[in-house]
């Protein structure tokens, strides 16, 4: 759950790519949840054709998506279908990482990829027609269909880009007619999802559909028509039911949504993935060295994980390790000896399978150490090397530990361990307890830890607020910069200025991406 | 410092004294001796003293002053309560609750010393690039920089107060390179020397990760990034 300075920071995320109008609408649906169309209107008090372009703006953007549900209409009415506008927490702050994003791309496939998906992250959802248009104005007419698409296969064959997930997904309902945005649904007994959750899910194209490029750019079209002529005519028909009822603004923005032709996007989960890959294998490089960066980096290539968050761990052969590392610059000399002492230092388990072993590492705890990290250095400038010992102590035993226990260990007085416990405490960075004993004359005793969880929402919810703060910062550097256009030291002390907080904000994102994407 | 602190740790967990002298003693002396006595290794304050024997304040200062002339009971330092005078029979030594334990000397942490033999730690592990705990105490017991013995746990509680400084790293032997000289599977120990202390961290390095007033800070309010000092100040433009 994101706390109130990430809302916060969507929403002027939002409200600096598109405008306060949209930011307004979007907010709504961020601090609301799932509303209908009329709801928007009457929460956000606009005119129906402003919440009309705004939503057609969030969901082009990949910002909201719609889905419907069944309702009945009065006791034992009829049911009848309603359509509902979620805002994507996710993807509105994946749009900080558009740089990253293009970096990824420009590493791996080079400047031409790079240029066709800058088309993607500035206008949403383009269909191929629309994007060879843009990279042939962009080239002046010079650039060729074939090279387009060539690129643009690439793209979708290295899951960079994916197919739009479906416009209205209709999600089926139990008895149950009044729809909450919190209402919970079990799925095989085992997982809870939300009904929003649902939708993404139920919207979501097959990974066979997701990720099929353009073969043949005649035949695949007039193929794609035809599905997405079926697919438009099952929900037309679902559509025509409720024709007569619906307002005209909602059906222009349905038919946006299901418009026949095949619409692609930048693929947001592939980018996370690549991120979180890159921070692990930093991570390891700094402490076990470039050997191991090199083995991490070609298990986690050789696996098949999609998202980020569920890519905990990795499996992979040792046959498919060596063939990974084998075709990176510096693997080519290690042996296998040597790749199996890495594996040995990064702590992966071994399995036994009828194909053979099988090597897993854990990423989550690469993540955790990272996490920790960020953490004791800002315990560590906030409050000093005591409370870093402190804090790294309770870190490692994760369990309530006693006063006398920490300044033991520790090496610190009673009472020095005692004032920056309750100084850490008074700051919510620790959990403590009382114990009434009555024990060789103590009565109480008190015992301390870090409560992860709690401290974990804490600082994101800060970094947030800060990456509030350094966007605001930028903005006012900006206005600056304008007005002083005859001072030559003030501009370039502004410039420096800029690029100080830009870049901060760039390395901020990385923490950021570190307690809420990975 | 170091001799002090030698001697106080040879002889600071509290032992038992073999067989007790019984001396003769004015009445009040004697009636105070055996309770100090009977707390044996835990002492007692002198307020409890006289709500224990019900003598007056007087008389309790008195017997206490003869009987630490005539050596038979101590003043010790609480570590709790340094102003809290506790006295002890000098057969027994303070135990742990009341001296802090190994590493303190005349109630304080005895820090000079508890410095010098992490250096020697340090030293050791930089020496063999990695080394377990054993190796780092038969090191410390043959440079004879100390001239008592450590006991194999307070040498590793020294270690892991550097792993928690993040000078030393604790790692599993993997058995070949660095440390072919250590079995396969067993904890060692490896300098950090380089990139040893806190790692600067995204969020620690903006002056909001550690701002005390993150808290009262708005985009509209008195505290605000526009008009945020320490901004000014890390974007140089406090001119």
């Amino acid at each position: 759950m994101v706390g109130q300075q990430g809302v916060r920071y969507t929403i002027s995320l939002i409200a600096t790519h598109f405008g306060d109008v949209v930011a307004k609408v979007c907010e709504c649906l961020i601090r609301r949840g799932s509303l209908s169309f009329m709801e928007v209107v009457r929460f956000t008090e606009l005119h129906k054709g402003q919440v009309k372009d705004c939503l057609l703006v969030l969901i082009q953007h990949n910002c909201v998506q719609a889905f419907s549900i069944p309702k009945t209409v009065g006791m034992g009415g009829a049911t009848k279908p309603v359509t509902l506008y979620m805002a994507i927490f996710d993807n509105i702050i994946h749009r900080m990482r558009f740089s990253k994003f293009l970096q990824i791309v420009k590493e791996h496939l080079g400047n031409q990829c790079a240029e066709l998906l800058e088309g993607f992250l500035q206008h949403g959802r383009l269909t191929f027609e629309l994007l060879y248009d843009r990279a042939s104005g962009l080239s002046g007419g010079k650039a060729k269909r074939d090279d387009v698409l060539a690129t643009f296969n690439k793209l979708v064959h290295a899951h960079y880009l994916e197919r739009c997930p479906k416009g209205d997904p209709f999600l089926e309902s139990d008895a149950n007619d009044e729809v909450s945005f919190v209402r919970k649904r079990t799925r095989s007994g085992e997982k809870t999802w939300t009904i929003e959750q649902e939708a993404i899910i139920a919207a979501a194209p097959s990974d066979a559909d997701r990720f099929s490029g353009i073969l043949n750019l005649m035949m695949d079209t007039e193929a794609d028509i035809k599905h997405i002529k079926n697919d438009s005519s099952l929900e037309v028909s679902a559509g025509n039911k409720r024709k007569h009822e619906a307002l005209e603004a909602e059906e222009e923005i349905q038919n946006t949504i299901n418009t026949i032709d095949v619409l692609w996007r930048a693929n947001y989960e592939k980018f996370v993935q690549c991120l979180k890959k890159k921070t692990c294998v930093a991570n390891v490089r700094s402490r076990f060295g470039l050997d191991a960066a090199i083995v991490l980096e070609a298990m986690i290539e050789s696996s098949d994980h999609q998202n980020a968050r569920t890519m905990n761990s990795v499996s992979s052969s040792m046959s498919s390790i060596i063939e990974s590392v084998r075709g990176k610059p510096g693997g080519l000399s290690m042996t296998l000896e040597h790749v199996r002492t890495i594996l040995e230092q990064l702590e992966c388990q071994v399995c036994t399978e009828e194909t053979g072993a099988l090597y897993t590492v854990g990423l989550k705890d690469i993540i955790e150490n990272c996490q920790n990290d960020e953490v004791e250095s800002l315990v560590f400038k906030k409050y000093g090397k005591e409370s870093y010992r402190i804090f790294r102590l309770l870190i490692k035993m994760g369990q309530l530990v006693p006063m006398d226990q920490i300044s033991d260990k520790t090496f610190l007085e009673k009472k020095e361990a005692q004032k920056i416990l309750c100084k850490l405490w008074k700051d919510d960075y620790l959990d403590m307890e009382k114990v009434n004993l009555n024990v060789r004359g103590r009565s109480e005793v008190f015992l301390w830890k870090v409560n992860k969880k709690v401290l974990w929402e804490l600082v994101l919810n800060d970094m947030f607020h800060t990456a509030l703060n350094i966007s605001q910062k930028i903005a006012q550097v900006n206005e600056e910069f304008l007005l002083s256009n005859a001072d030559v030291q003030k501009l370039e002390r502004l410039r420096r200025a800029r690029l100080i907080l830009e870049s901060s904000l760039l390395k901020l994102d990385d923490a950021i991406m570190l307690f809420h994407d990975f | 410092m170091q001799n002090i602190s030698a001697v106080i740790m040879m002889s600071g967990t509290g032992k038992l004294p073999q067989k007790r002298k019984v001396p003769a003693l004015p009445e009040n002396e004697k009636k105070l001796y055996d309770l100090i006595w009977s707390k044996e290794t835990l002492g007692i304050w002198t307020a409890d003293m006289k709500k224990e024997t019900g003598l007056s304040n007087n008389a309790v200062t008195k017997a206490l002053k003869s009987l630490q002339s005539k050596g038979f009971i101590k003043d010790v330092v609480n570590i709790h309560n340094k102003a809290k005078k506790i006295y002890m029979a000098v057969e027994f030594e303070p135990s742990k609750e009341i001296s802090g334990g190994t590493w303190y000397s005349e109630g304080s942490l005895d820090l000079e010393f508890i410095t010098i033999l992490r250096e020697q730690c340090r030293l050791h592990v930089e020496r063999l690039k990695v080394a377990t705990l054993e190796n780092v105490w038969q090191f410390i017991r043959d440079s004879k920089v100390f001239y008592i013995d450590f006991s194999l746990q307070q040498i590793k509680e020294i270690m892991s107060a550097m792993v928690l400084d993040k000078e030393l790293e604790e790692l599993i032997s993997s058995g070949v390179g660095d440390f072919f000289h250590i079995r396969a599977g067993r904890e060692c120990y490896r300098s950090l020397k380089g990139r040893d202390g806190p790692k600067e961290g995204f969020f620690s390095a903006v002056p909001c990760g550690v701002c005390p007033r993150i808290n009262e800070c708005s985009p509209d309010g008195i505290i605000s990034p526009n008009t945020c000092v320490y901004y000014q100040k890390w974007l140089g433009l406090d001119y």
